[in-house]
Formats: C-alpha cells, sequence, structure tokens
C-alpha cells in the first residue's frame, strides 16, 4: 500500500526533521524558528503514512493523482515559512536600525563628556 | 533651535553649510548625522563647529533624520529645522519656514521650489515625478502640496516628538506628509529658492528615480490604510 513516492516522502520528511533536531541539538537553531520547520516535517510524515484517510477526499476535490496533494501541502507550508521570515528580517531590521541609531548617539554624548572632562582637567591642572 | 543635517559623503560642501548657517542664525546648535560616510564628512563638520552623530554604517536618510530627531527630543530643543548637506538649500531662507511655525500657524512647514518661480530647473523626467507625486498626496491630505520632496523642513516640539518615535527610514519626505496628515500635525508650504549643488556627488540616477517612483507611490498608498506604529 506504500507507494514509492510516498517511500521518498517519508524518507524526505524524516530527514528534514532530524536535522532540525540536530541543528537545535548544536544550538546553531533557535528554538522559536525551528518548531515550524518541524511542524512542516511532521505534518509532512502524517500525511504520507495516512494516505487512505485522505486520498478520497483528494480524487474527489479533482487532484487525478494523490501524491500532488503532498507536494501542494508542502509548497503551502514552504510560503508559510518563508513568509514568517520575512515578518523577522523585517523586525531585525528595525532592530538593527535602532541599535546603530542609538550606538551613534551615544558615541557622541561620549566624545561631548570626554571633551568636557579634558577641559576640567586642564583648568584643575592650571589652578 | 536645532538644525540637523543629513550627510553621506559631503565632505566638498557640508564646511559651507555649516558657515553659511552659522552665519544666518547665530544662535543656533548644528548637528550633523553622518550617514556612514566614507570621506571625511566626519572631521570637516567637527571642525566648522558642528556637533556630528555618526552611525555605524549607512541607514537611509529617514534613518539619519529620525537619529537627529531623537537628539532634539532628548536635549530638550523646541524647533528642529533639517537643511541638506549638499548647499542646495539656502540657509538665510531658515527664517522663512521657520517663522510660521513660532508663530504657532503650522506644526511642521516645509520649503517649496515650485510654489514662485525663482529659477530653478528641473529636469523634466523628475518635474514629471515630482508632480505626479504632488497630486496623488494632494488627493490624499485634501489640500494643495506642490513640493512633496523637499527636504527644507521646519518643525515644532510635536512634530519632533512624533519624527523621534516613527519616521520613514528611507526616501522620507513624501511619505512623512502623508504621516503627518494622519497623526493630524499640521504642515504647510512656504517658497523657497533651491540652488544647484555645492559641491560633491548627487545619489541621483535614472534607475534609482524610477525605484524612488515607485517606492514612495507604494509607501503613500499603504500608508493610507496602514494602522498607527506601536511605541
Amino acid at each position: 500500500m506504500l507507494d514509492r513516492i510516498t517511500i521518498a516522502i517519508v524518507v524526505g520528511a524524516v530527514a528534514l526533521f532530524l536535522i532540525v533536531l540536530d541543528l537545535i541539538r548544536r544550538r546553531k537553531l533557535e528554538e522559536q524558528h525551528s518548531l515550524l520547520w518541524l511542524a512542516a516535517a511532521a505534518g509532512l510524515i502524517v500525511l504520507s503514512l495516512t494516505r487512505d484517510l485522505w486520498e478520497q477526499l483528494v480524487l474527489n476535490i479533482g487532484i487525478a493523482y494523490p501524491p500532488t496533494a503532498l507536494f501542494i501541502a508542502l509548497f503551502v507550508a514552504m510560503i508559510m515559512i518563508l513568509l514568517h521570515f520575512s515578518t523577522v528580517i523585517s523586525r531585525l531590521t528595525r532592530q538593527n536600525r535602532k541599535a546603530a541609531q542609538q550606538i551613534g548617539l551615544l558615541e557622541q554624548r561620549l566624545c561631548e563628556l570626554e571633551e568636557g572632562q579634558k577641559s576640567l582637567d586642564g583648568r584643575i591642572a592650571q589652578s | 533651535m536645532l538644525v540637523i543635517i543629513p550627510a553621506l559623503n559631503e565632505e566638498a560642501s557640508i564646511g559651507h553649510v555649516i558657515a553659511t548657517i552659522k552665519a544666518a542664525v547665530p544662535g543656533a546648535d548644528i548637528l550633523v548625522v553622518n550617514d556612514g560616510s566614507w570621506d571625511a564628512t566626519n572631521r570637516v563638520a567637527k571642525n566648522a563647529g558642528a556637533h556630528v552623530v555618526s552611525l555605524p554604517f549607512n541607514l537611509g536618510i529617514g534613518a539619519a533624520m529620525q537619529t537627529g530627531f531623537v537628539f532634539a527630543r532628548d536635549r530638550g530643543y523646541d524647533y528642529a529645522v533639517q537643511v541638506d548637506g549638499d548647499g542646495q538649500h539656502d540657509p538665510r531662507e531658515i527664517d522663512v519656514i521657520l517663522t510660521p511655525v513660532i508663530k504657532g500657524e503650522a506644526d511642521t512647514v516645509a520649503g517649496s521650489r515650485y510654489i514662485e518661480d525663482r529659477g530653478y530647473i528641473t529636469p523634466w523626467l523628475r518635474r514629471i515625478g515630482i508632480m505626479i507625486l504632488a497630486a496623488l498626496i494632494s488627493l490624499i491630505v485634501r489640500r494643495r502640496v506642490t513640493d512633496p520632496t523637499s527636504g527644507f523642513r521646519a518643525s515644532n516640539r510635536r512634530t519632533i516628538e512624533y519624527c523621534a518615535k516613527y519616521y520613514p527610514p528611507d526616501y522620507p519626505e513624501p511619505e512623512s506628509i502623508v504621516e503627518f496628515a494622519k497623526k493630524g500635525l499640521h504642515m504647510i508650504e512656504v517658497p523657497a529658492t533651491m540652488n544647484p549643488r555645492y559641491g560633491g556627488q548627487s545619489s541621483i540616477t535614472p534607475v534609482r528615480s524610477f525605484y524612488y517612483m515607485i517606492k514612495v507611490v507604494l509607501a503613500i498608498l499603504v500608508d493610507v490604510v496602514r494602522l498607527s506604529p506601536k511605541g
């Protein structure tokens, strides 16, 4: 009942799952971002293994070849993940900009304070 | 009063700009926001007697201006004037844009090249672009806007506080007009003169102008429906 394409997809999804787990283990991936990937991989495994349950539904929708539905599901999951990363990048950009502005402002204040200190020292040395 | 000059690689003109501002408005403090220049802008501006905030890398003119507004807000300035670092704005006209703000006639005032003809020649393609932007923005804010890209502006405390919190990061001028209208900040235009660049290179190229138009029009349309920024 498991045809070759289903087996291929399950193998791919399990591999993805393991790679993500390994990246978390080696602390190369923040858990916050990895959840999405784990969910996508797990969902794909579940879908491939429960093909009997949704095959009829998919045929009724008009998809002639059920494994195509898996690819569609994967494609949708990819789009969602990419969209999520776009929002993450936007947030990082905003935070990065604010940090850079603060660095500039703080550096200017520091220079000002140092110059004030220097002239104060100079006056103390004179008197 | 604080004069904010956003500058990217303006070593050729910044000293002259600072000197003319000092002559025109002797009481004003001058802040140069160096937006990641890799020339001597920093040193020239400091030697000319301006405060200099140097951003660690290039953030875009809007983000640079916002840095200036944060500086103005935190140090308690009541008025801020923006003058470009390339010498195109005439500091002797700071009075003209600042007076309506001080009198309370507007929260922010922009100097416009196109209210009166003072001999400033705009390349025709750019003129068309500016006219399209002006028409679109006038329609949205229901007030006649003639020079939406003008970076010669004066602001009161309310505007400073708003811009310190939120200001479009790049190509900010047209977008900010829509933002101000949404926030209930009253903006007017007064006639102003524009000189040719004093020195250095303009950052405008045909490809960038096209990108600019697309980006700005999109940003303005998004602004109409966008929620106010948090914090």
